[in-house]
């Protein structure tokens, strides 16, 4: 009982106890603020948006070109007609899975691995493909582009 | 440092007199008996409310409540944002225990029959909360636009709808509409972050300023014993100390369930989509969407359904309205009948719930 | 033996005169026209169904027993003049479509020649409208027919070819039916080895009926044609795989068995894609000649167009030229072109590199293949370690779709530097596998990141419970050394 305990073993005890109380309390505080700190901090990357992508101003854009945009998890290639038309495709090739690209030179879209072409809607007219590319809808609002799902 | 303490409560003292208030508290006491365990109840559910309310602000710093971006920023959150998953996990985690202890405070209360003079309004504003509880509960998890809670809320929100005559306008207030849709979502955020907040936190201040002017209530039998028999402890620093206690534990398990099992997101919701098989509600709904399930497509004249939602409203009217026809309690007898009662709503709700779970 | 006596040869004389004299006295139709001395029954002299006995009557109706020229072609008889038309195609069915009338013949014969050919191409409607483009006597002819065998037959294979070009190669004719389809085919086939060999009289050789058949002759693109892409290896190897057959020619028999083995004979014959080349892809259809050495990649270059490209740029094309050596078949095989795999470049005894490179003989191209071979392979490890890695990461829940997007990159650069070994060009190789080379490195990262984030937070949930822990205790002690004390006070005061 502590009516036996020495004063002075009793003060000791009560102040390591007091000091692990509040050196653990103190931690325990710490290990709450650390990951709040952190979560309050605005991370690298910006938002995932995949039902619709912002591709950026309109006139950003050249005439007869084409880029790889990612979509969520897959690209596509968005095609500026040398008239200015906007078409937007998936940019997975239909036959082994290859990332496809716009040839100015060729006025197709062609991919590396086999040599296999697809005409500006998309359709497949020369080599492996089997099907013709997905088509995306492109919007123009004001003076943004941006594509979504062709639903 | 215990000088800078001094100094800060006399500047404060000086224009608040705090005095009284210091006095007040140092008196209350807890009384220890028996069933004294039940008394850390309240206190759990009120730290999940408090970890409810700090985790949600927190996500609310990154979530964004449109049909569009609604999965996505979660996705992002789970990801991308630094203890994202963390925060996330422990809100979802967090919402099921506190409704979990929310009915555990609700029953040990209904058992004690601390409901009875005079405390009758403790238990309604506790009552009402506990339905706001599952109210955000049911809000809250239609907000990462899922699958699962997309058909969940299509199929509860129908149910509300089956209610005569008031049935079809709640559904399309519910809803924002007449099906669900983006527009339910953000109806549904603001009900979680904004309206039912509001009036959960007027509740709750009725709830606990009651609690601080009456004191715990005592089981029956120790309040006719004499006073001298009546242990206490004192609730500074006491009770407040093992209420600490208890909730650094809950945290710690919070910690532990979020990291081992965290929250799925799921597919993203596809109104054209059809329903998955093994649609379900959240376990706390199950034992009631069990029972619709279980009531034969028409009983007399009526809907099977209108009258199952009849049944649970008239029930859970009565249940809230016990104070007032529990009328052995209020005088002070012993009501076994209660105890009944309760026990065979415990079984029912366990049972049903079990059902739900596995058919 | 007992020598014949004058009675029996007499009367064999007798009963030979009887039996020829009689056949012609039973045809009076041919007897009087004979001595009229038309085409038809000059032709019919030599027939089969003359020979056989079948009259005049028997295809033109009436009675070929009376020489009184009303009777004999008098309609209520059965006389139908000359045929027109399908009625030509129905007299000869009456028989040969009959499978009793030839049993009564004595004759072996098939019969559903009619209706295979009603259901042929030929069996359409012609462009007057009121006939079948081809009738019975088209190919056959009309009054000498003979049989199919006999080398005086218009559908004899040495024969047919003139036969069939009476139509096709007439490109005016043609032209009224089907435009695109080209009239060419009988000049092509003279210049290949079934056309070579026809002309000097081999009858053996393939001619127009032995692959597209005779009465049941359907366009390639029907699916039911014996020369559909995915029915001619087999109607090919009729032929090709039989070595009683192909005995003196001096060719394998075995290239179908090869072919079937192959990714394109996989790819053709059991998965049915058309964009699998059959023999005449590569052989050519009519002309069907093997490709000659220097032309072999240009060949498989009209599929493989990067490959054959990269090839025909290299310096393996001119020493591959030299040296006789058949370019794309010397590394890949003809017929029996499996999938490349690693195994093929390199300097390890399976890979076709060290057929002509050694340390001694051709180093550089020795050196070269080594370090292709070691990059590959460095780059399927790399690709192979993040893919790991990130489906490691996955499986325990973790976040990481864009690493698996990147991966793509890498799926990409190895598809293009199995066509780039085809330059045989260091640099460019090196080029495209470091591209994939570095994709998969930052992606191996990603995902051994995303493994060491799941480690951190069990770390971390580690160490959170270990202060809370420690908190706990010591707020417990606290609470038990309070309510001592305070017990303590109780019982004091």
């Amino acid at each position: 009982m502590n009516e036996q305990t020495s004063p002075e073993s009793r003060n000791s005890k009560r102040d390591f106890l007091k000091y692990v109380l509040g050196g653990g309390l103190l931690a325990w505080f710490a290990s709450v603020a650390y990951p709040i700190v952190e979560y309050l901090k605005p991370p690298q990357q910006g938002e995932v948006e995949v039902s619709s992508v912002k591709v950026g101003p309109l006139n950003a854009i050249e005439k007869d070109s084409g880029t790889i945009i990612r979509f969520g998890n897959k690209p596509v290639i968005l095609i500026r007609t040398a008239a200015g038309e906007l078409r937007a495709f998936s940019a997975t090739c239909t036959h082994l899975d290859c990332t496809v690209q716009y040839r100015k030179d060729m006025g197709v879209i062609w991919c590396a691995c086999h040599n296999g072409r697809y005409d500006l809607n998309g359709r497949n007219v020369a080599g492996p493909p089997p099907r013709p590319l997905d088509e995306f809808r492109v919007v123009v609002q004001g003076a943004d582009v941006f594509l979504s799902k062709n639903i | 440092m215990s000088t800078l303490w001094k100094k800060t409560y006399d500047w404060i003292d000086e224009r608040v007199h705090l005095g009284d208030l210091v006095e007040f508290m140092g008196k209350k006491y807890v009384p220890v008996h028996r069933g004294s365990v039940w008394y850390y109840f309240g206190g759990v559910s009120l730290f999940l409310f408090i970890i409810q309310v700090l985790t949600g602000i927190l996500l609310l710093l990154y979530y964004k409540g449109s049909e569009g971006l609604a999965f996505e920023s979660i996705q992002f959150i789970m990801s991308k944002v630094a203890f994202g998953w963390l925060v996330r996990s422990i809100h979802s985690w967090s919402a099921n225990l506190f409704i979990l202890a929310a009915v555990v405070h609700m029953f040990s209360v209904f058992f004690e029959k601390s409901y009875r003079s005079p405390r009758e309004i403790t238990w309604l504003t506790g009552m009402l909360m506990l339905f706001l509880g599952l109210g955000f509960g049911f809000s809250g998890y239609l907000l990462p636009w899922n699958e699962l809670a997309f058909f969940a809320t299509k199929v509860g929100t129908d149910i509300a709808g089956v209610v005569p005559i008031v049935g079809k306008p709640i559904m399309v207030f519910l809803r924002g509409g007449e099906d669900v849709t983006g527009a339910t979502l953000t109806r549904f955020y603001g009900f979680h972050v904004a309206v039912l907040p509001g009036i959960f936190t007027v509740l709750l201040g009725i709830h606990l300023l009651l609690v601080q002017r009456q004191g715990m209530s005592e089981p029956l039998d120790v309040e006719k014993a004499g006073a001298a028999e009546r242990k206490t402890m004192p609730f500074f620093p006491n009770f407040l100390l093992r209420d600490l206690l208890f909730w650094l534990l809950i945290l710690n398990l919070l910690a532990i369930l979020a990291v081992f099992f965290p929250w799925e997101l799921g597919k993203k919701a596809d109104a054209f989509a059809s329903a998955p098989a093994g649609i379900q509600p959240e376990w706390y709904f199950l034992f009631m969407f069990e029972t619709l399930k279980l009531f034969p497509a028409k009983v007399w004249f009526l809907d099977g359904e209108v009258l199952g939602v009849m049944l649970f409203g008239v029930a859970a009217i009565l249940w809230l309205l016990v104070p007032f026809w529990d009328r052995k309690s209020a005088r002070g007898e012993k009501n076994r009948a209660i105890n009944y009662v309760g026990l065979a709503a415990v079984l029912y709700i366990i049972i049903f719930s079990i059902l739900g779970w596995f058919m | 033996m007992k020598k014949p006596s004058w009675i029996s040869v007499a009367g064999l004389i007798v009963g030979w005169c009887m039996v020829v004299f009689n056949a012609r006295a039973g045809d009076q139709c041919a007897t009087c026209h004979g001595t009229l001395g038309d085409k038809p029954s000059s032709l019919f002299r030599k027939d089969i169904h003359h020979l056989k006995g079948v009259t005049c009557s028997g295809c033109h109706g009436g009675d070929a027993t009376s020489d009184e020229m009303e009777r004999a072609m008098d309609p209520k008889a059965g006389f139908i003049g000359v045929p027109k038309g399908d009625a030509v195609s129905v007299a000869c069915a009456t028989c040969h479509s009959n499978a009793d009338k030839m049993k009564a013949w004595h004759s072996h014969l098939p019969t559903g020649q009619l209706e295979l050919l009603q259901a042929s191409v030929h069996g359409k409607l012609s462009t007057t409208g009121k006939e079948h483009i081809a009738q019975c006597t088209t190919c056959h002819g009309a009054h000498g027919i003979v049989s199919v065998k006999n080398p005086a037959s218009p559908v004899y294979p040495l024969n047919v070819v003139a036969t069939c070009a009476g139509c096709h190669s007439n490109a005016v004719y043609m032209r009224s039916y089907n435009p695109s389809l080209s009239v060419d085919q009988q000049e092509k086939y003279r210049t290949s080895i079934h056309g070579m060999r026809n002309a000097k009289g081999d009858a053996k050789a393939a001619a127009c009926a032995s692959c597209h058949g005779s009465h049941g002759i359907l366009s390639s693109t029907d699916v039911k044609s014996a020369v559909y892409p995915a029915k001619l290896p087999g109607t090919c190897s009729k032929c090709h795989s039989d070595a009683e057959y192909m005995k003196g020619y001096g060719i394998p028999t075995d290239q179908y068995d090869k072919f079937a083995k192959s990714v394109h004979g996989i790819a053709l014959l059991q998965k049915k894609d058309l964009g699998a080349p059959a023999c005449n892809k590569c052989h050519g259809n009519h002309g069907a000649t093997p490709p000659g050495v220097e032309s072999v990649s240009k060949v498989c270059g009209t599929c493989h167009a990067l490959n054959a490209d990269l090839f025909s740029a290299s310096p393996h094309k001119k020493a591959f030229d030299e040296r006789k050596l058949p370019e794309c078949e010397t590394c890949h095989g003809n017929h029996e072109i499996v999938t490349a795999t690693n195994t093929l470049i390199g300097v390890t005894p399976e890979a076709v590199c060290s057929k002509c490179h050694s340390e001694g003989e051709f180093p550089e191209g020795y050196r070269v293949a080594a370090t292709m071979r070691g990059l590959i392979d460095s780059l399927e490890t790399n690709e192979a370690r993040a893919k790991s890695l990130v489906g490691d990461a996955e499986q325990k829940g973790m976040e990481v779709g864009e690493a698996k997007f990147k991966l793509r990159d890498v799926h990409q650069a190895r598809l293009e530097a199995r066509t780039m070994v085809h330059s045989f060009n260091e640099g460019k190789f090196r080029d495209v596998v470091g591209k994939g080379l570095a994709v998969a490195v930052l992606v191996g990262q990603e995902g051994q990141r995303a493994i060491d984030e799941y480690v951190f937070r069990r770390i971390g949930l580690g160490i959170a419970t270990l202060i809370i822990t420690v908190v706990a205790i010591a707020l417990w002690l606290f609470i038990r050394r309070l309510e001592r004390q305070q017990q303590l006070e109780r019982t004091t005061t």
